[in-house]
C-alpha cells in the first residue's frame, strides 16, 4: 500500500515532520509517496540515517514525486 | 537510490548566524550616516556620502546576508558540499567586514589610501567566497534552474567585484579609465548579475516552498538567467564600443526582464490556493512592487531626457533598488531561513520530534510584523527625503531603528536556538543514562 503525503500546500517543515512520522508507522512492503514543489535535500540525509531507499521524479507540472521505502534486510 | 547528499556536511549553524547578525549592524550604520549627513547624502548619486551609504547596504548588509545564506543554502537546497565552511566563514567574513569599513571610510573621510587598502581585502574575501561557492555549485549531483541561476550569480559577483576594484584603484591612483561608464557597468552587474540573479534563483526554490505558490513557469525559470546574462554582456559592450541607440534598447531589455520576474512573482502570490499573509510574503510583495517602481522609473528616464538629467531620479531609483527591493526581500528570506535552520539543526540532535520547538516560535510573529512596518515607513521616508531634504535626518533615524530591530529579532532566534539545544541535549543525556542503567 502506498501512503501519499501531499506537501505542496504545507509550510516547511510540516512535510518533513509528516514524512518522518509516517515512516515510523510504515508496514513491511508498503511505501510512501511525498509530493512537493522542491527537492527536499535535508530529508534525504534523514532518510539515509533511517536506512530508507528513495527515488525522485520531476513531473511536467513542476511537482517532485519522492517515493520512499524501507531497505530490505 | 538517489545520490547520497550532504546535509551531514552542511555548515554548523554558527556559520550563517555570524553573517546574518553582522548584516543589520551595517544597516544601522547606513541609517546613522544618513541622519548625520542629512539631505547632502541624497542630493546626487556621486556624492561621497551617497556612495558610502550605498556600499554600507550593498556590501555590509546585502553581501554579508547573501554570502551567509549561500553557505547554508547550497547544502540544504541544492545538495552541494561547501569546502571547510567554518574556516571559510572565519576568514571571509572578517575580511569582508574590514574591506567594507575601509571603503566607506574612504568616502566619508576623503581618504584615498583607504580605497587602495580595501582592494586586496575584497579580492581575498570575495575571491575566496566565489571559489568555494563555485566549487560546491559545480560539483553537486543536483540539477535544476535554481542551481544554474546560482552558478550565474556567483560569476556575476566576481565580475562586480573586479569592476569595483578597478574603480577603487581609479579613485586611489587616478587610473585613466572611463569612470562614469565603468560605474554604470559595475552597478548593472552588482544589482542585476549578482543580486537579482541570486534572488531569482533562490526564489524558484523558496517562493513555492515557503509561500505555498505554484512553481515558477519552467519557460521563465529556464530563460530568465541566460537572458539577463546576455543583456548584461551587451550592456558591458558600452565599454568597448561606446554608447548608441542600441545601448538604450539593451537598458530597456534589462528593465523588461527584471519586471517580468517581479510580475510573475506577484502573480504566483496572487494565485496561490492557500493564502499566507506572513511577514515573508509581505516582504516579497514590497520587494516586487519596488522592483516594478524601479523599472518604471528607469524606463521613464530612458524616454524623457529631462527625467534622466535630474540627479534626484537616479537617487530615488537607488532607494527603490537597495531599500525597497533587496533589503525587503533579504529580510523576508532571513525571517524564514533562520527559524527553518534552527528547526533542522535541533531535529538532528536525536530528540523526539515533539521536543523540537515549532518553527513559528523561533521569532515572535508580532516582532517580525512590527519591524517590517517600520522598514517600509523608513524606506518611504528616505524616498520622500530625496525630494524634501528636511526629511533626511528623521529618515536616517527610522532606517537605523528598523535595522536595529531586525538585528534584535535575529539575535532572539539565536537565543531561542541555544536554549532549545541545551534542553534537548539534557533530555537526550537523561534518556541515554536510563537506557544504560536498564
Amino acid at each position: 500500500m502506498t501512503t501519499v503525503i501531499d506537501g505542496r500546500r504545507m509550510e516547511p517543515p510540516e512535510p518533513l515532520e509528516r514524512t518522518l512520522q509516517a515512516l515510523d508507522e510504515l508496514a513491511e512492503g508498503d511505501d510512501l509517496l511525498l509530493l512537493l514543489h522542491c527537492q527536499p535535500h535535508p530529508l534525504y540525509t534523514l532518510l539515509e540515517q533511517r536506512g530508507c531507499e528513495w527515488s525522485d521524479v520531476l513531473r511536467a507540472d513542476g511537482t517532485r514525486e519522492v517515493r520512499i521505502s524501507r531497505q530490505r534486510g | 537510490m538517489a545520490p547520497a547528499l550532504s546535509f551531514e556536511q552542511a555548515p554548523p549553524i554558527s556559520v550563517p548566524y555570524r553573517f546574518f547578525l553582522a548584516a543589520p549592524c551595517f544597516g544601522v550604520l547606513a541609517g546613522l550616516l544618513l541622519a548625520w549627513s542629512g539631505g547632502d547624502a541624497l542630493a546626487s548619486r556621486w556624492a561621497p556620502q551617497t556612495l558610502a551609504l550605498v556600499h554600507l547596504i550593498a556590501l555590509g548588509f546585502m553581501l554579508q546576508a547573501m554570502g551567509g545564506a549561500l553557505l547554508q543554502f547550497i547544502p540544504v537546497a541544492v545538495g552541494g558540499n561547501v569546502w571547510r565552511p567554518r574556516l571559510v566563514a572565519a576568514i571571509v567574513q572578517p575580511l569582508l567586514l574590514m574591506a567594507t569599513l575601509l571603503l566607506v571610510a574612504g568616502w566619508v573621510f576623503g581618504n584615498t589610501a583607504a580605497f587602495a587598502a580595501a582592494v586586496p581585502l575584497f579580492v581575498l574575501a570575495v575571491g575566496g567566497l566565489v571559489a568555494v561557492v563555485g566549487d560546491a555549485l559545480w560539483r553537486t549531483p543536483a540539477s535544476g534552474m535554481t542551481l544554474w541561476t546560482m552558478r550565474l550569480a556567483s560569476g556575476g559577483l566576481a565580475v562586480t567585484v573586479v569592476l569595483g576594484c578597478l574603480l577603487a584603484e581609479t579613485l586611489a591612483h587616478g587610473l585613466a579609465l572611463p569612470f562614469v561608464m565603468l560605474t554604470d557597468v559595475h552597478l548593472a552587474w552588482g544589482l542585476g548579475g549578482w543580486a537579482l540573479m541570486l534572488l531569482a534563483g533562490v526564489s524558484y526554490h523558496v517562493v513555492p516552498m515557503f509561500q505555498l505558490t505554484q512553481p515558477y513557469p519552467l519557460w521563465f525559470a529556464r530563460g530568465f538567467g541566460p537572458l539577463l546574462l546576455a543583456l548584461l554582456l551587451a550592456w558591458s559592450g558600452r565599454l568597448a564600443i561606446g554608447d548608441g541607440a542600441w545601448s538604450e534598447a539593451v537598458a530597456a531589455g534589462l528593465w523588461i526582464c527584471a519586471s517580468a520576474y517581479a510580475a510573475i512573482t506577484l502573480w504566483l502570490q496572487h494565485t496561490r490556493r492557500r493564502q499566507v499573509h506572513d511577514t515573508t510574503s509581505r516582504c516579497f510583495l514590497a520587494a516586487m512592487l519596488s522592483l516594478l517602481g524601479l523599472a518604471a522609473a528607469g524606463s521613464a528616464a530612458l524616454m524623457w531626457p529631462d527625467v534622466a538629467a535630474d540627479p534626484r531620479s537616479a537617487v530615488s531609483m537607488g532607494v527603490l533598488a537597495f531599500g525597497g527591493m533587496f533589503v525587503s526581500a533579504i529580510t523576508g528570506m532571513m525571517y524564514k531561513i533562520l527559524p527553518f535552520l534552527n528547526w533542522l539543526h535541533l531535529q538532528r540532535l536525536g530528540a523526539p520530534m515533539s521536543a523540537v520547538p515549532n518553527m513559528k516560535q523561533m521569532i515572535p510573529v508580532a516582532a517580525m510584523a512590527g519591524q517590517f512596518r517600520l522598514h517600509v515607513a523608513a524606506v518611504a521616508l528616505v524616498l520622500a527625503a530625496v525630494w524634501l531634504p528636511a526629511l533626511a535626518r528623521p529618515a536616517g533615524i527610522a532606517l537605523a531603528a528598523s535595522f536595529a530591530w531586525l538585528g534584535w529579532n535575529l539575535l532572539g532566534a539565536g537565543r531561542r536556538y541555544r536554549a532549545a539545544r541545551v534542553r534537548i541535549l539534557a533530555s537526550v543525556a537523561v534518556v541515554r543514562a536510563r537506557a544504560g542503567q536498564g
